[in-house]
């Protein structure tokens, strides 16, 4: 299971981010062609991005690209050139159409075919960033295997929902909950949009336990400075360490054993219970040997 | 030539400066001799006020010849109009070939270059930077420069290396039988930390104030039994460059990374206890480092002894909160530093001498835990290079760098990997300014590197999976990845910079630049 | 003459302004910028090269630097040089 507390957006026409942006130790990089870009920078930031990804140090981090959207006349050249470097996934704003989805799944496999990369490494994470979008979040999770998450709207969305930023974020509670239940109803993981705020750390601190709360893997980062204050949040306690090392102990000693069932403290325990505990593990960086 | 301990090449003998005694590591050279002192003098009743009415009358009562060495403290900074004004006055009253002994020069000393060009000064010994060291690296000075650090040069004041023949002193506040203090006064400056030996040793003490008040001065720094005449002047300095606002924690990220990999370093090491001492500078990185080491200071509920160095708002509110039980302050930064050291005994002025000089009987840099300093280059073998830049013009002065990497437990070099596109991890530094024997880690963005000597430390470092180890060999492989080799810096034979160490050994020369 | 440019002056980037030159007069580059000092050649060669790859014979090429690595400025060259002579050469 891939850690995606954290994913950086980089600017994708700013030299000084693409190349150090991954020293802050996201769990992922996006590097952005798409609202960082000024409309008359497409051309320069989809070079300097492609270079930068040719050279590819980025240390442990996820690399996705968000391109731009396939509403606008930027999106075919930007995989083009994007996904022959080899990434890990591509980032698609407003997202609406299941049928997009598979329209976008097919140049993707026809571009790696075509650059030597296996077919279907290249994942697809969905921003919904419209009401429509939201809507069928579930049909457009499940639209093609590639799909590896799916993030809810910020500023775009309230536009589209007709109303405007609150503080207590009262006008995003519905599409965030309708996001975390297809994304898992799906299979894929629920990741939130950004938090704007980038001066206010307690905010930002009590949004990431409320979505953490509501099932969310992590979330969009745009400032550094949130990447240990999300992982912070996200940081198993622990008791839950301790738990879940006992139970990562205990499937590994039925699974030398040949045992097909699981028991801590006299107690069987289900496959998605030791999955969850690897997680925690995971997320505390103690996992080894494990995926 | 010899090669020193620091590997450098040095001529035996320079023009201009002398008999080299090449630097053996930073505990080697032990003094021979006595102090020398000033002659005697006595004053008696009949004279009670040392006042001149302007600066040329105290240049010709203080007997200054052509040839002769001045001397001046910095903690005007850049808003100083002393130094200036006194080489002015020098010119015009055709006193030529002058030793400048400062110890440290800004930008606003710019001025200076015209003098240097018309022979009214002959030599600078002290810190040269922005346009003197671009003059200076470029041949425009007849004699070569001399660098020493804080402390370096009040040993070579008090062993005889560096006669004073003037010193002129900067006063925010004096009275007329010359007790000083910075603490007063609209130009007030804190600390005269720097000013102390000058004030004690030089041949002739002349204070320059623009607030002449009736004696006694109130919290006097600087007494009159040193001071030989007072001149009071229209305003000694701009405010608004002698000390700045309140010095605020940086939000900028990369500065920010580096400063957490320094302090969970510091967190991690032997000295993170009750009682730790450390100084970090005014910089962003330093500053950060700071911010981070109270705040684990805070949650581990642990109390400092003491914080050190150039003072800023900073170190006094850990002061007032109760996280340090002093601070000894040699230069004050910050309006806030100023305020506080007149009104809290628990902030201590402390000369340059008593902060950092090698040969006294023991000065407070020996005391330090922990010092988070920079550096324009560092290099393999953890010397340190704080004069030149990338064009390997002398451009900075050495500060307390040496003084403070010698004498703490824990030296710490932050600095970010790249700087633009010139690195600043290397195979070999251009120019040594503080030997790799006393360099314990250096914290980039990229990774933090400790000393192989410090075994203890590397361990010690293990324990915190925060701190992202690597070796030094790594940072400059990484760092010449990044930015492909750099073609050599073309210089002539001709030496314009001698680094002193604190010793008063030669730990390395600056040579001339090539004209292009 | 028409030029065109690409690029920023801030931190690790540079401004690459390209400039129309006579078929047959080939490639001149004027080059500022504080690694100028320890890395002119690089730059220049690193300059030289993208343009080949891009097929790009005569050229003007000012270059303000403000510590680009070699992709950065290789990323710049390019856009630039597409810029002026329009089109995708790759």
């Amino acid at each position: 299971m891939r850690l995606r507390r954290t994913k950086l957006y980089l600017p994708g026409n700013n030299p000084n981010m693409l190349l150090r942006g991954y020293l802050f130790k996201p769990d992922g990089v996006i590097l952005d062609l798409e609202d960082a870009v000024s409309m008359s920078e497409k051309d320069a930031a989809r070079i300097l991005v492609r270079e930068v990804l040719k050279q590819g140090e980025f240390g442990e981090c996820e690399v996705t690209v968000r391109i731009n959207g396939m509403d606008t006349e930027f999106w075919r050249k930007d995989i083009e050139t994007v996904v022959p470097c080899g990434i890990d996934g591509i980032r698609v704003p407003k997202v609406e159409s299941p049928k997009d989805m598979q329209i976008l799944d097919e140049a993707l496999s026809e571009i790696e075919e075509k650059a030597g990369i296996p077919v279907g490494k290249t994942l697809i994470f969905c921003l919904l960033e419209t009401a429509l979008g939201i809507w069928r979040a579930y049909d457009i999770a499940t639209a093609s295997p590639r799909i590896a998450g799916i993030c809810p709207g910020g500023e775009d969305l309230r536009a589209d929902l007709k109303t405007d930023r609150s503080e207590t974020g009262e006008e995003l509670v519905g599409p965030r909950r309708i996001v975390v239940l297809a994304a898992h109803a799906a299979k894929v993981d629920a990741l939130d949009t950004v938090y704007a705020d980038v001066t206010d750390d307690e905010g930002l601190k009590r949004e990431t336990q409320w979505i953490k709360q509501l099932g969310y893997q992590g979330k969009s980062v745009i400032h550094p400075n949130q990447i240990p204050i999300i992982h912070a949040v996200f940081a198993p306690t622990q008791k839950e360490i301790e738990q879940a090392k006992k139970i990562v102990a205990a499937a590994r000693e039925a699974a030398k054993k040949g045992l097909g069932a699981v028991s801590v403290d006299g107690r069987m325990v289900d496959k998605p219970v030791v999955k969850r505990a690897e997680y925690t593990l995971q997320r505390a960086g103690l996992l080894e040997g494990g995926e | 030539m010899a090669v020193n301990a620091a590997g450098r090449n040095i001529p035996n003998n320079i023009p201009g400066y002398g008999d080299v005694l090449p630097f053996r590591g930073y505990t080697k050279r032990l003094p021979k001799g006595n102090r020398v002192g000033k002659k005697n003098r006595a004053t008696f009743n009949t004279r009670t006020d040392k006042t001149l009415p302007n600066l040329k009358a105290a240049i010709k009562a203080s007997g200054l010849q052509i040839g002769m060495t001045i001397s001046f403290h910095h903690h005007l900074r850049n808003g100083d109009y002393v130094v200036n004004m006194v080489l002015d006055a020098c010119y015009e009253l055709g006193i030529k070939e002058l030793v400048v002994f400062p110890t440290a020069l800004f930008g606003v000393h710019k001025h200076l270059t015209k003098h240097i060009q018309k022979g009214v000064i002959k030599q600078i010994q002290g810190s040269v930077n922005g346009p003197i060291g671009q003059l200076a690296s470029e041949g425009g000075m007849e004699l070569p420069v001399v660098l020493r650090s804080h402390g370096g040069r009040p040993r070579a004041v008090m062993s005889g290396d560096v006669h004073i023949d003037v010193a002129f002193v900067a006063a925010p506040t004096a009275d007329r039988y010359g007790n000083l203090t910075g603490a007063h006064g609209e130009s007030a400056c804190g600390s005269l930390g720097y000013a102390h030996t000058d004030a004690d040793f030089a041949e002739c003490v002349v204070a320059v104030t623009d607030n002449l008040v009736n004696y006694p001065a109130l919290d006097i720094q600087i007494p009159q039994t040193q001071v030989d005449y007072v001149v009071e002047v229209d305003k000694i300095g701009d405010p608004s460059g002698i000390v700045s606002g309140t010095t605020r924690v940086t939000r900028d990220p990369m500065r920010l990374l580096i400063a957490r990999y320094a302090a969970h370093l510091i967190e991690a090491s032997p000295y993170f206890k009750e009682g730790i001492s450390f100084q970090t500078g005014a910089g962003g990185i330093s500053l950060a480092t700071a911010a981070y080491v109270r705040e684990a200071m805070r949650e581990r509920n642990i109390k400092g002894s003491f914080g050190l160095g150039g003072i800023t708002s900073f170190f006094v509110d850990m002061l007032e909160e109760g996280l340090f039980e002093q601070i000894l302050d040699v230069q004050s930064f910050d309006l806030a530093a100023v305020e506080s050291i007149s009104r809290n005994a628990k902030h201590v002025e402390i000369s340059a001498d008593w902060y950092a000089n090698p040969w006294n009987a023991g000065c407070v840099v020996n005391m330090l835990d922990t010092v988070v300093l920079g550096a324009t280059e560092v290099d393999r073998k953890f010397n340190a290079n704080v004069n030149t830049e990338a064009d390997g013009a002398l451009l900075h002065g050495i500060g307390g760098h040496q003084d403070t990497a010698s004498g703490a437990k824990l030296t710490i070099i932050t600095t970010p990997l790249l700087r633009g596109r010139i690195p600043s991890v290397v195979d070999s530094v251009y120019t040594v300014t503080t030997p790799g024997e006393v360099v314990d880690a250096v914290v980039t963005e990229f990774g933090v590197a400790i000393n192989p000597n410090r075994k203890d430390l590397i361990e010690a470092a293990k324990s915190d999976p925060e701190i992202p180890l690597v070796s030094i060999d790594d940072l400059v492989e990484k760092a010449e990845k990044l930015t492909g080799s750099m073609t050599p810096v073309e210089v002539e034979d001709r030496i314009i910079g001698v680094v002193e160490y604190r010793d008063g050994s030669v730990i390395d020369v600056v040579r001339q630049l090539k004209k292009k | 003459m028409k030029t065109a440019q690409a690029g920023t002056l801030e931190s690790m980037d540079c401004l690459v302004t390209a400039g129309e030159a006579e078929k047959g007069r080939g490639i001149s580059i004027t080059m500022e910028g504080a690694s100028v000092a320890r890395f002119g050649e690089a730059i220049l060669k690193t300059a030289k090269e993208t343009l080949r790859e891009i097929g790009v014979k005569d050229i003007k090429l000012s270059i303000q630097d403000n510590g680009a690595t070699d992709l950065v400025l290789k990323a710049r060259v390019e856009a630039a040089a597409l810029r002026l002579l329009g089109g995708d050469r790759r």
